[in-house]
């Protein structure tokens, strides 16, 4: 499995594409090349096959779930509606679903990091029981084999290969790939030397940033390019923080400003009880990692709301908020955050900031997902 | 997009029809009024839409039949069960205009069985299954089944992009061909949200309401209420459409998500009750003074901070009285609606640890209580009784007729009834014009 710095073949590609698109900016300025495979480079046939599979709800045991459905174009390539979706037969998933805008970036996929290739995450929703729910692999490749609207892609795409375990995931992963999105109003302001591509305040919110918020410690911001992670673990007390709600009352919205508060119990009766979630302790058994997460990515967090493996925060305010307190009341928490006394001013400086990495081509790509 | 119904010179004739002596929309009072054949007596089975359910019985989703004339040698038995195969969250059923045959619609895979029951109310037959209500319109989840003269108007609750709440209405022909979508309004107050519909005929007033998309509905009801981002995606808006064109005219703030439409079926009534699930009140749409129609809040259903959640309610024939359940405390409740400005709660039992729609006959002297809401928010462990149960009224109290344990008889979770009489005696039971 090879991972390269791009190969001239593939910029060409993605210059293809930006230029058939038509895009303003460069999707691209603020981002490393995004990584290709030498031994599978993308192409145009490949990636429309992805995008159709990805849009595919007949790729669910029910015909109810596609990719889609959780990653939704016009939600940023997330779920916007739901602190934590849910799959077929409405079975409860505990995690927030991440956008998949810039995964090609990340080196270990999901919060916990447990997967390391896009062609092998792709069975993971495909045949979890609360997701797509299939009952195995070779059941979704003989029902896409059979629908007569996929005769001969795979062939024409993949050299004659048809559709099996491995060409599902290349052609999913392939689309997906080709989800960059950079050229973010911050992108032409930093790199791309644009004076007035930020606002005074926006400027100040990356000053808050780097500095006092001490935020790029972890979401790391590079000489070149930014992808806003460090790609590594960390426990900022959100894990703690929801066996905290688990006890609390619940407030409860009933219509917009109308509220109650129902105690855990009564919610019981109703509900399944919560699923555990130890984070990055579930993969290496390690209890150092209890609660740790993956540093997300911040690039178009402004429309990947609610925040956090399971979407415990609302708003950028909310989570700025979070670490102006020095994250969440976790004893074992990160050294790195600590309470940041920001003024009502610096806050609304740095959400500021959080808003200008929108990528410059979204429109674009949700433009073309709904095709 | 939308095209226009068509709506057949017959049909007008059968609404100037509908003005001069206003015929009953009914469950039996909650039924079109295009529908013909009211069972003004004693029905002689109720149908029960029947969620299947992983691991009893043959998990299938299924419509039960259950006699329900105690002059019968099985009265308040299982005589039926049709299985449709799969679980597909079970939810409303209508039927067409002639009451011959049954639409029974899921509202997760969005499939819609048809069902003769007209032929042998006794044994119905699965016509056919029409698929392809997704693909057709965008939309998920088939709920409200709501016979105009020769087609079905279906009112979904949700799409195909996102399994949000903003959807539309959509007819078929009563041979099961697609015909149109309108989309309901986003603009003007609109939220985009769907659940109930019903029509007045006399005024050309088509009624909707608003609930939510999948991904709430199918959601584990404890997990909904903890999530705060989905709580904030719930209908708060009724509609009011020029029927005959297919627009919408009105938006009517309706918060809490309004569900059933029920119009008062008392010639010369013109006013509309329903009830808004999360905020527990009750809702009048009626004309103001100056004729402009209007929605208003009329009156409280249990105490709104425990979330009684009045999911289901049933007019009587004559508009004065009023069925509530409430699903949280399992609670059936009357309300004298003699002012309909001013509804009172008369009565109340509790009829089941959980209970969802209830449903009586014409003259008022049956009630029946179904117990489940939906799959994921029925409640769980020892509360999750799934029963019909069917009761006497004589306008005091309501005595216990006969009772299906769902769970017993290894059926499922039931949901929507219907009732049906034998070919022979519908005839006789029956007149169109409701009087
Ligand atoms: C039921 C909702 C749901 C469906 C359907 C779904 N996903 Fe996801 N997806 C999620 C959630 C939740 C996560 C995070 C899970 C975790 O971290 O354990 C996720 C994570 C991912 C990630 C990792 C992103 C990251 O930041 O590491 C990728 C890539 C992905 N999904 C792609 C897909 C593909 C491809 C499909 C279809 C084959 C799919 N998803 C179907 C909910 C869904
Ligand atoms: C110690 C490392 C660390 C520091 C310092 C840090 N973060 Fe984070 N950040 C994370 C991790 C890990 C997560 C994911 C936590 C989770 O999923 O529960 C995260 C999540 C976020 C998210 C949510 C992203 C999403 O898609 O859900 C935002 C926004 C964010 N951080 C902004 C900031 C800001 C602003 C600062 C500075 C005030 C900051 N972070 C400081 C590690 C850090």
């Amino acid at each position: 499995m090879l991972r390269v710095r791009p190969s001239a073949a593939c910029l060409a590609f993605a210059l293809a594409c930006i230029a058939a698109q038509g895009f303003a900016q460069s999707p691209l300025l603020g981002l490393h090349d995004p990584p290709v495979r030498i031994d599978d480079p993308p192409t145009p046939a490949k990636v429309a096959l992805g995008r159709k599979l990805f849009f595919d709800r007949r790729l669910s045991v029910n015909g109810t779930m596609s990719c889609g459905m959780c990653h939704v174009p016009a939600q940023g390539f997330a779920a916007n509606e739901l602190r934590t979706p849910l799959g077929v037969e409405g079975r409860s998933v505990r995690r927030n679903a991440p956008t998949i805008l810039n995964v090609a970036y990340y080196e270990r996929l999901f919060h916990d990091g447990r997967e390391a290739t896009l062609e092998a995450q792709v069975w993971a929703p495909l045949l979890a029981g609360n997701e797509m729910g299939n009952r195995s692999g070779q059941a979704v490749v003989d029902r896409i084999a059979a629908l007569p609207d996929y005769a001969g892609l795979f062939e024409s795409a993949y050299d004659g290969l048809r559709p099996d375990a491995q060409t599902v995931g290349r052609a999913l992963a392939a689309y997906e790939r080709s989800l960059v999105s950079g050229g973010a109003r911050f992108d032409r302001w930093w790199f791309g030397g644009e004076r007035g591509a930020l606002t005074a305040q926006e400027r100040e919110g990356f000053a808050i940033f780097l500095f006092r918020g001490g935020c790029a410690q972890c979401h790391r911001v590079e000489e070149r390019h930014a992808l806003f992670t460090d790609q590594r673990y960390h426990n900022t007390g959100t894990g703690h923080a929801r066996l905290d709600a688990a006890r609390r009352p619940v407030r409860v919205e009933l219509a917009p400003g109308v509220f109650t508060t129902l105690a855990p119990e009564a919610v019981d009766k109703v509900g399944a009880p919560d699923v555990s979630d130890a984070g990055r302790m579930e993969v290496t058994g390690d209890p150092a990692d209890r609660w740790k997460y993956r540093t997300p990515s911040l690039r178009n967090v402004a429309l990947t709301a609610p925040y956090m493996h399971d979407g415990s925060l609302a708003t950028l305010e909310e989570v700025v908020e979070f670490y102006d307190r020095g994250g969440g009341e976790d004893p074992d928490k990160a050294d790195w955050l600590f309470p940041l006394h920001l003024s009502a001013a610096d806050k609304r400086a740095l959400v500021a900031f959080l808003k200008t990495l929108t990528g410059a081509n979204i429109e674009a790509l949700v433009r073309e997902a709904a095709r | 997009m939308a095209t226009r119904i068509q709506i057949l010179p017959a049909t007008l004739a059968l609404l100037g029809l509908g003005i001069a002596a206003p015929v009953a929309l009914a469950d039996e009072t909650c039924n079109s009024p295009y529908m013909t054949n009211l069972i003004k007596g004693q029905e002689d089975f109720v149908h029960v839409w029947t969620l299947g359910v992983k691991g009893l019985g043959d998990e299938s989703d299924k419509l039960v039949t259950i006699d329900a004339n105690p002059k019968s040698k099985t009265y308040g038995k299982v005589v039926h069960s049709l299985s449709v195969g799969g679980r597909g969250e079970v939810h409303h059923m209508g039927f067409t205009d002639d009451r011959k045959q049954l639409w029974a619609g899921r509202l997760d895979d969005s499939r819609i069985f048809v069902i003769d029951v007209g032929t042998d109310p006794a044994k119905p037959k699965l016509v056919r299954t029409i698929a392809d209500l997704e693909s057709k319109s965008g939309f998920v989840g088939p709920h409200t089944f709501y016979a105009l003269p020769g087609r079905m108007l279906v009112q979904a609750l949700s799409n195909t992009r996102d399994h949000g709440g903003v959807t539309g209405m959509v007819t078929y022909n009563n041979k099961g061909g697609y015909v149109a979508r309108y989309d309901m309004p986003v603009a003007n107050g609109g939220d985009g949200y769907g659940y109930d519909l019903a029509i007045n005929p006399a005024k050309n007033l088509l009624l909707t309401s608003s609930f939510t998309g999948w991904n709430n509905y199918m959601m584990d009801l404890g997990k909904l209420i903890k999530d705060a981002e989905a709580m904030k995606r719930f209908g708060a808006t009724m509609v009011a459409w020029d029927l005959k064109a297919m627009k919408p005219q009105k938006v009517f703030q309706v918060p809490g998500a309004p569900l059933e439409i029920r119009w008062s079926l008392k010639p010369g009534d013109n006013w509309a009750i329903t009830a808004a699930a999360l905020t527990s009140k009750l809702w009048l749409v009626k004309q103001d003074a100056g004729g402009q129609w209007q929605a208003k809040e009329v009156g409280t259903i249990g105490d709104p901070a425990q979330i009684p959640l009045p999911v289901d309610i049933s007019i009587t024939a004559d508009g004065k009285g009023l069925w509530v359940n409430t699903f949280m405390d399992g609670t059936t409740r009357y309300f004298d609606l003699g002012n309909p400005e001013a509804p009172k709660q008369t009565y109340s039992k509790v009829t089941g640890k959980q209970v969802n729609m209830v449903s009586q006959s014409w003259d008022g002297k049956r009630v029946y209580v179904t117990s489940s809401l939906l799959a994921n928010w029925d409640k769980k462990g020892a509360d999750d009784e799934q029963f019909l149960r069917a009761f006497n009224w004589n306008g005091k109290e309501l005595t216990p007729a006969f009772e299906v344990d769902f769970y017993k008889e290894k059926l499922g979770r039931a949901h929507h009834m219907k009732f049906t009489a034998k070919p022979g005696r519908q005839s006789a039971l029956a007149s169109l014009d409701g009087n």
